[in-house]
Parts: structure tokens; sequence; C-alpha cells
């Protein structure tokens, strides 16, 4: 026991001080602005929103990874009752790759293939939500917090949404020219930043009705539903307000990014607490905290970077 | 068990194997505060509420000190050994059955093996004589009442609904509910079928980590004993924080007397032990052995100057005894639902608690699912008469079973009593004699309760519904409070109106019971005590 709460000490400790870090570097260090829009990278020079684009890429295949790992515990502890179970198995697994190969992809034109998985990913979240929509309204009860909280979780299948969305994002940005890239018809950095923006909220709101599940029995448990939605702010600010150099809200998204990467510790901790701890993984993973469900934040903090330093370079 | 397990200032650990915790202890010649008798609901809560306050507490409780990750067994025979099962003399028109249903040998008392339901009385209950017309008033207002419920839910961590359907309105309670299994659902549909509202069960186990307690695991043997520690028992709660602040609690300590001066005053509790009566000075005595062992212990106390037994002035002490009914509908339902899986009674209805409308009769009662385990199912059909072919045909139909039970108020009568019998137990005690009837008005409420359930379960699908008559659980009322010393045997404090030191805490003080468990009030009621106990030694007055 002692053990548990010098290890829960330490994890608290570790994130206090990445957020105290991350006020006195990002006050400390004015960062400088990326005036040209190329980015070195791996010795070659390419143009600015490419690189955002891989990044999306990269942070899509996070994500579909999270929902990959996720989905499968879930569904197999739902026995996989209806075959639509194992879609967003497939699905995940094809944004998976379709995220690694478009992180390495420094052409300046979407890849259909990609696309199409992208677009595959996203129309299976809808239609994921409304399965799981559909599997709380049938319960006995109906909208009643018991069912929000142990029917299927509302909010699980947007992650796959946001994980095609992302990569749609960034397929699309692909094929805008270097000059100027424009997407939704604002300037591509903005849209970049509001989509972020957005799977921020849509993240915290299923992390708020678990962690409201949980009794907030921890007080860590409150840090996903602090540190985030401010991230949220600042990418909706960074999208609405003039570009300009943004060292804080860099440093948020960091901390933000390693929140998620904190948050899978916590999540372990978690399952260590469950009668038997990890000894007992068979059925502790499946029932304790999600262990893959954290790095969501990651993912899109992640993307939030990308979307940042592309929009630095806008006028 | 044959040797007591606290001694030698460490105590076991319930969070460890083999664990053991530091405990203080008290020489028997020295005078303390406290000394409780009894550790369950009320004695447990007790002592841990006056510990913290800084006084000198022993507590003694008849039965064994239980490390449940290690020593309870998925087996619901070897578990009887959570239960009292000593000798005792049933009689009356409705012999009551005495053992794992409504009693509870072990520190940390009946809640050990409890079902962990955690339920307010409705308000007007604490006055049901003036505002309902029937049984008594308490003395104790149901405001204040719901600041100790508060209290006694934070301590517990009771996992709970959000919005809670009846009753003004509480705090959230700090769990969230739990997820309810196939059982629940079956009530849920039926409730909803006759127009009524239902809710998830607030109960006494965590669905979320809570100190050293993993969230319960739904493997239904709460009523065997909770081999997780998910479940809040007494043992698991209020005891570690009694140890923590102090208290010596000494397992397998049988009191035998408690022993008064010649002014009147108790001076303290003389105890079977380690193989040799013992007696241990205190400056005032609590009883806390629930509602037959109280009175039992108050009589057998008796001597010269108390003939009767102790605080018993009024003639009360033994008297009043109110069981609830625990009557049940069962039916078999098309769809699987393995009502073990999880607490036994995930949802519950308490319609006919706080309606008053459409009643032939007094009181109210709630109804729960149900999710009996295996042999206890098989004892229920030996109960209707099957056995054999016929035995193992309905053992069949065990995971498509769901029944609908409720907790039933039944009406204080003087002639529900427990008295002393001629018969001695192994300590060379007389047992105790409990005489049992219902009256008309408890055999209404059984009758409406039954044949608004079998509506309910057939509504919501259930086949072949049969009904369960016999069953009753939770004791209550033996030694009931009130404003006068003539009527009553305790005051609101559950101080003695006789013996100024001498304090009764636990299920004994119920004036009425009705038709919720009653863990909660018990241990609302100690919370209160301890408050009270608190003021009046700040006034010197103790
Ligand atoms: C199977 C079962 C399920 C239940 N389910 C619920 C429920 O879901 N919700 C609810 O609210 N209530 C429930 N109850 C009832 C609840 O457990 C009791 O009402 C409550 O525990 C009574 O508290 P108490 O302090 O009066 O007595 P207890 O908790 O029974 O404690 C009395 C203790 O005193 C000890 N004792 C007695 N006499 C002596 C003596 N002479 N010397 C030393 N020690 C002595 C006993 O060993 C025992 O440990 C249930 C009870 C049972 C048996
Ligand atoms: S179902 Fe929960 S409370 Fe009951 S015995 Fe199992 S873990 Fe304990």
């Amino acid at each position: 026991m002692k053990q548990r709460v010098r290890s829960d000490t330490t994890m608290l400790l570790a994130l206090g001080g990445m957020a105290l870090a991350t006020t006195v570097l990002g006050a400390r260090k004015p960062a400088r602005p990326p005036r040209q829009a190329l980015r070195r990278q791996a010795g070659r020079e390419i143009p600015m929103h490419i690189a955002a684009a891989s990044r999306f890429n990269h942070s899509s295949s996070l994500l579909a990874l999270s929902v990959l790992a996720d989905s499968a515990v879930e569904h197999y502890r739902g026995s996989f009752k209806n075959p639509a179970m194992f879609i967003p198995l497939v699905s995940a697994s094809l944004s998976f790759f379709a995220g690694l190969h478009g992180g390495h992809d420094r052409r300046a034109a979407s890849h259909p293939v990609r696309h199409g998985i992208y677009a595959f990913a996203a129309v299976a979240g809808i239609v994921g939500t409304g399965f799981h929509i559909y599997n709380v309204t049938k319960r006995t009860g109906g909208w009643s917090w018991n069912n929000l909280f142990y029917a299927a979780p509302l909010g699980a299948p947007t992650a796959l949404l946001l994980s095609g969305g992302l990569g749609a994002i960034g397929e699309r940005l692909r094929d805008q020219p270097a000059e100027d890239p424009h997407l939704l018809g604002m300037p591509a950095g903005s849209a970049l930043a509001l989509a972020v923006s957005a799977g921020l909220l849509g993240t915290v709101g299923e992390v708020g009705l678990l962690h409201f599940r949980g009794a907030f029995q921890h007080p860590a448990m409150y840090a996903p539903v602090i540190i985030p939605p401010v991230a949220a702010a600042l990418m909706a600010q960074t999208a609405l307000t003039r570009p300009r150099p943004r060292p804080r809200t860099r440093w948020w998204l960091r901390l933000t990014a390693g929140l998620g990467l904190l948050g899978m510790g916590f999540h372990a901790r978690g399952i260590a607490r469950c009668q038997g701890g990890w000894r007992n993984w068979s059925q502790n993973i499946p029932s304790g905290p999600p262990l893959p469900a954290p790095p969501s934040f990651t993912a899109l903090a992640l993307a939030g970077l990308a979307a940042l330093r592309l929009r630095q370079t806008e006028k | 068990m044959q040797h007591p397990r606290a001694r030698d200032r460490r105590a076991p650990d319930v969070f460890r194997k083999g664990g053991w915790v530091p405990m203080r202890e008290y020489p028997c010649d020295e005078e303390v505060d406290f000394v409780i008798v009894g550790t369950g609901a009320g004695g447990a809560t007790l002592a841990c509420r006056l510990a913290e306050q800084g006084f000198k507490v022993v507590a003694l409780d008849a039965g064994a000190w239980w490390r449940p990750l290690e020593e309870f067994a998925s087996d619901e025979a070897h578990q009887q050994k959570l239960y009292w099962t000593d000798e005792r003399i049933c009689d009356g028109e409705n012999p009551l059955k005495m053992g794992g249903n409504n009693s509870g040998k072990a520190v940390g008392g009946s809640t050990v093996h409890f079902a962990m339901v955690s339920l307010r009385f409705r308000p007007e209950w604490f006055k049901c004589r003036s505002l309902l017309g029937y049984g008594a008033d308490w003395p104790i207002d149901w405001r204040e009442m719901w600041h100790y419920y508060d209290e006694v839910e934070q301590a517990l961590s009771i996992a709970g609904p959000i919005n809670y359907p009846w009753g003004p309105p509480r705090k959230r309670y700090p769990y969230r509910s739990h997820e309810l299994n196939a059982a629940a659902l079956v009530l849920a549909r039926g409730a909803e079928a006759m127009g009524t509202a239902w809710s998830a069960t607030p109960l006494a186990t965590v669905s979320a980590p809570q100190g050293k307690s993993p969230p319960c695991v739904y493997r239904g043997f709460c009523v065997a004993g909770c081999a997780t520690n998910a479940k809040q028992s007494a043992l698991v709660t209020w005891i570690p924080r009694a140890l923590k602040a102090g208290a010596e609690i000494r397992d397998l300590a049988m009191a035998g007397r408690i022993e008064t001066n010649d002014v009147g005053r108790a001076v303290g509790v003389e105890y079977f032990r380690d193989g040799a009566w013992r007696f241990q000075r205190a400056r005032n005595v609590v009883v806390a052995g629930y509602a037959i062992e109280t009175p039992r212990l108050l009589l057998l106390s008796a001597n010269h100057r108390f003939p009767d037994g102790l605080a018993n002035s009024s003639g009360l002490v033994g008297k009043n005894l109110m069981v609830q009914s625990n009557q049940a509908v069962w039916g078999v339902m098309d769809e699987e639902i393995r009502g073990y899986k999880g607490p036994p009674s995930l949802s519950i209805n308490e319609h006919w608690n706080y309606e008053d409308k459409g009643k032939d009769f007094f009181g109210g009662y709630a109804y729960m699912s149900q999710g009996p385990l295996p042999a206890g199912w098989a004892s229920t059909q030996n109960g209707r008469g099957l056995w054999g072919a016929e035995l193992s045909r309905e053992m069949q139909k065990y995971n498509h079973q769901a029944g609908l039970k409720i907790v039933g108020e039944t009406l204080p009568q003087e002639r529900n009593r427990v008295t002393l019998a001629d018969e001695k137990d192994q300590y060379g005690l007389p047992i105790a004699r409990i005489t049992y009837a219902f009256c008309d008005n408890d055999k209404k409420l059984i009758a409406h309760s039954l044949h608004f359930m079998e509506q309910a379960l057939e509504a919501a699908g259930g086949k072949e519904i049969w009904r369960q008559e016999d069953d009753t659980c939770h004791l209550n009322g033996t030694a009931r409070m009130g404003d006068d010393p003539r009527t009553s045997v305790v005051n609101a404090d559950c101080r003695s109106w006789d013996i100024p030191n001498l304090w009764i805490c636990d299920g004994s003080v119920f004036p009425t019971v009705g038709g919720v468990n009653p863990s909660l009030t018990i241990q609302a009621i100690a919370c209160r005590t301890a408050d009270r106990i608190h003021a009046i030694a700040q006034r010197g007055e103790l």
C-alpha cells in the first residue's frame, strides 16, 4: 500500500512538475517564429503545410492505435455479439497504417487510398456513435446516468471519427498550394487548430463522464478535465486571432501531450488497484480504467503543435 | 477459530494477507472511559467515533477477527463461520429462523456478511405515531438524522444514483451506482409497467477504488462475506479507523454480565476470553450486541438492585422485537438472468414506503431485485417441499430465475419479545428465548406486497411465478428509545434512563423499523450518540 501511495505521489509530482515547467519555460523563452514556410526535416527542406499534413497523419495513427486497443478490449468484453463490432478494429488498423505511411510521405498531393481509409474511419465513427446511442436508449431507463456510465460509451466511436477526420484534413492539406494554403474557407492553420480544439473538447466530455463515474476518487482524475480544455481554448484563440508566436500555447500543448502519456501510467496504477492487480491482468485490463484511452490527448496535442506551427507562418 | 488474534499490541490487518497493525492495549484493571459490547454497525461506529474524540475505548466481540482476503472462501457452507448460530429457542405463532439471514458473530458484526443496501428512513417515520397514526414516535428529528446519514454515507463511500426518486433531497452519494445486472433490470421493467419509479440501490460496496478497497468485482458472494474488501463493512471501515485512533478491540470475547455498584452505576463488564472469565473496568458501558443479544445481556445482568435486569424499570427490555418481513415472488424469465452476478439487490422500488394511498395497513415496504447463491437457492426450494428429481429439475432453471423480495415494516408489539430460557449455552449462560407473531397489520402488508410484486414480475415477463412467504430478516427494537422513562429504555442519546453510565447503541433502540434495511440508520444513530456523548462530556455530565 505504501508503495501505491508513493507511486501515486510520484505521478502527481510529475504532473505538477510538468505544469510548472510549462509556465516557467513558456514565460521565459519567447520562441522564434518560423518565418519561412519551409521546414528542414531529415536534411530536406519541405513545405510547411506538408510537414503539418504529415504530423496530422501521425496524430491520426496514434489516435487510431488508441481506438484499436480500446475497442479490441471493450468489444472483446462485449463478446463481439454483433459482427459490426469488428468494424472499428478493421478501420482503426487501416487508419493506423495509413497514418504511418502518410507520416513519411512528403509528396504535395493527397493519396487516394489513404484518403479513402480516412473517410471510412470517419463514417465508421459516425455509424458507431449511432450504434452506441441506440445501445444506450434501448436499455431500460433510457437516457439515464446509469446507462450513460455503463452502456456502450457514446464518446468512444468519436475517437475513430477524429482519427479519420485528422487524417482526411491532412490529405486535403496536401492538395493545397504551398503559398497560403486554405481549408474550409479559412487559412489552413486556423482550420487545423479548430479541428484540434473540437477534438480536445469532445475527448474531455468523454473523460469527464467516465471520471465522474469513477467519482474522481483520485485527485489526478481532475487533470484531464482541467488541462485539455485550456489547450482547446488556446487552440481556438490560435485559430481565430492574428497569427503570432505563441510560446505558452506550445508549452501547454506539450503539457497536454505529456498528460496523455502520464494518464496511461495512472490507468496502469488503477489496474493495479483492482482485486488481484496486474497478476490478474486478463480480468483487470478489461474492467479497470482503459489503458489506451489517455494517449488520445497526446495525439490531439501533437496535431495541435503541427497546427500551431503552420498557423504561425500564416498572415 | 479458537484463540484470540488481537493481543500483544497488534491486531489483524484486514487489508493484507497475514498482516498485522498496531493496536493500543489497556489492562483490565484500568478504568477505561468506555467498554463496548459488540463491534457491528452500532458498536464499531461508536467505538471509532469515541476513540477519535480521545476517549479510552475497549470493544469486545464474541466473534472472530477475520482477514477477508485470505479467509473468506467462495463456499456458502464454510462461510457460516460468520453467523451467530449459538443455540436459541424460537417460539410464538411465527417462530423466527435465526442464523445467517439475521445475525452475525464477528468483529464487524452482521455487516461482515450483510447485503450492503444502505437506505434512509422516510422522514415521517421518525414521527409515525403523530403523523401516520401507528407505532411510536422517535425522540429524534429527521433533519438531524439527515445530517448523520450524510456522514455515514461519506464514511462508507456509498455507491448510489445521482437522483434518488424518493424522499427529500440528499447530498450526492460519494460513489456512482453500480452497473445493473439482469435481475435488477427485471425489477426496473416491472416497476415501469406498474407506473412506479425505480432506482439503482445505494450500496455499501465501492464502484471505484477507495483507500485500500478495490472496486467491486461483481462476483456476488456478498452475503457470505466479501473476499475482496470492496464491501464497506464495519470490519474494513470503522474498525481500522478505531484502531488508528487508539481503541482496543478484543475478538473472541463474550460478555456475560455487566456489573453495577451500590449506587446503581455500571462499573465494568465480565467477559469470557481465551478460556477464562475476565473483568474490564470502565466508567461507561455500551451494549451493542444487536436486538437479541443486547436484551439478553441486560437480563443476564440482573442483580439484587436491578432484579428485572439492567435498564428495565419500564419493563420493556426485550419487548417490541420487530423483524422485517422478507417475502418474495419468483419467476422464470426467457432470457438468462444469473442474478448472482453482482451484489444481490442492485435495484429497488420504494414506492410503497412513500405512497400512503391505496393501502389497507400501516407502514411500508421496499422491494429489491435478488441474487440468491446456489446452495441458498436449493434450500429455498427444499422449503417449497422440492426434493430429488423435482428439485433437480427446478435447479436447472436457476440461471433464468428472477425474484422480487420485500423488506417490510412490522409493527411493535410487546408480545414479541426476548426472554431468558432455562437452557444454557457453551459459556454456561441462559440462552435467549425469542417469541414472535405477525399481527394482522403485518399480514396485510405482506399480502399487499406479494400481490403487487406478482403483477410487476409478470409484467416484466416472469413465468411460473410462485410466492415465498416464510422469510424474515433484520431484528430491531428490544430496547427502544423515547422521551419518557416509563415507555422507553433509553433516551434519544441512547443513554439508559435507569443507569446513567449505561448506553445501548445498536438496532435494539429502534421504536419502529420502517420499510428499509436498518444498518445505515443504526450507524447514523451511533454517530449522533458519539456527538451527544462529546457534548455531555464537555458539560462534565458524563
Ligand atoms: C444476511 C444479512 C443481510 C443484511 N443485509 C442488510 C442490508 O443490505 N442493509 C442493511 O441495512 N442491513 C442489512 N442487514 C442487517 C444489518 O447487518 C444489521 O441490522 C446490523 O448489522 C445490526 O447492527 P448491530 O450493531 O445492531 O448488530 P451487529 O452488526 O449484528 O453486531 C453485533 C455484534 O455484537 C456481538 N455480540 C453480541 N452479543 C455479544 C456479547 N454478549 N459479547 C460480545 N459480543 C457480542 C456479535 O458477535 C456481533 O458481532 C443484514 C443482515 C444480515 C444478517
Ligand atoms: S459482489 Fe462486490 S461486494 Fe459482493 S462479494 Fe463480490 S466484490 Fe464484494
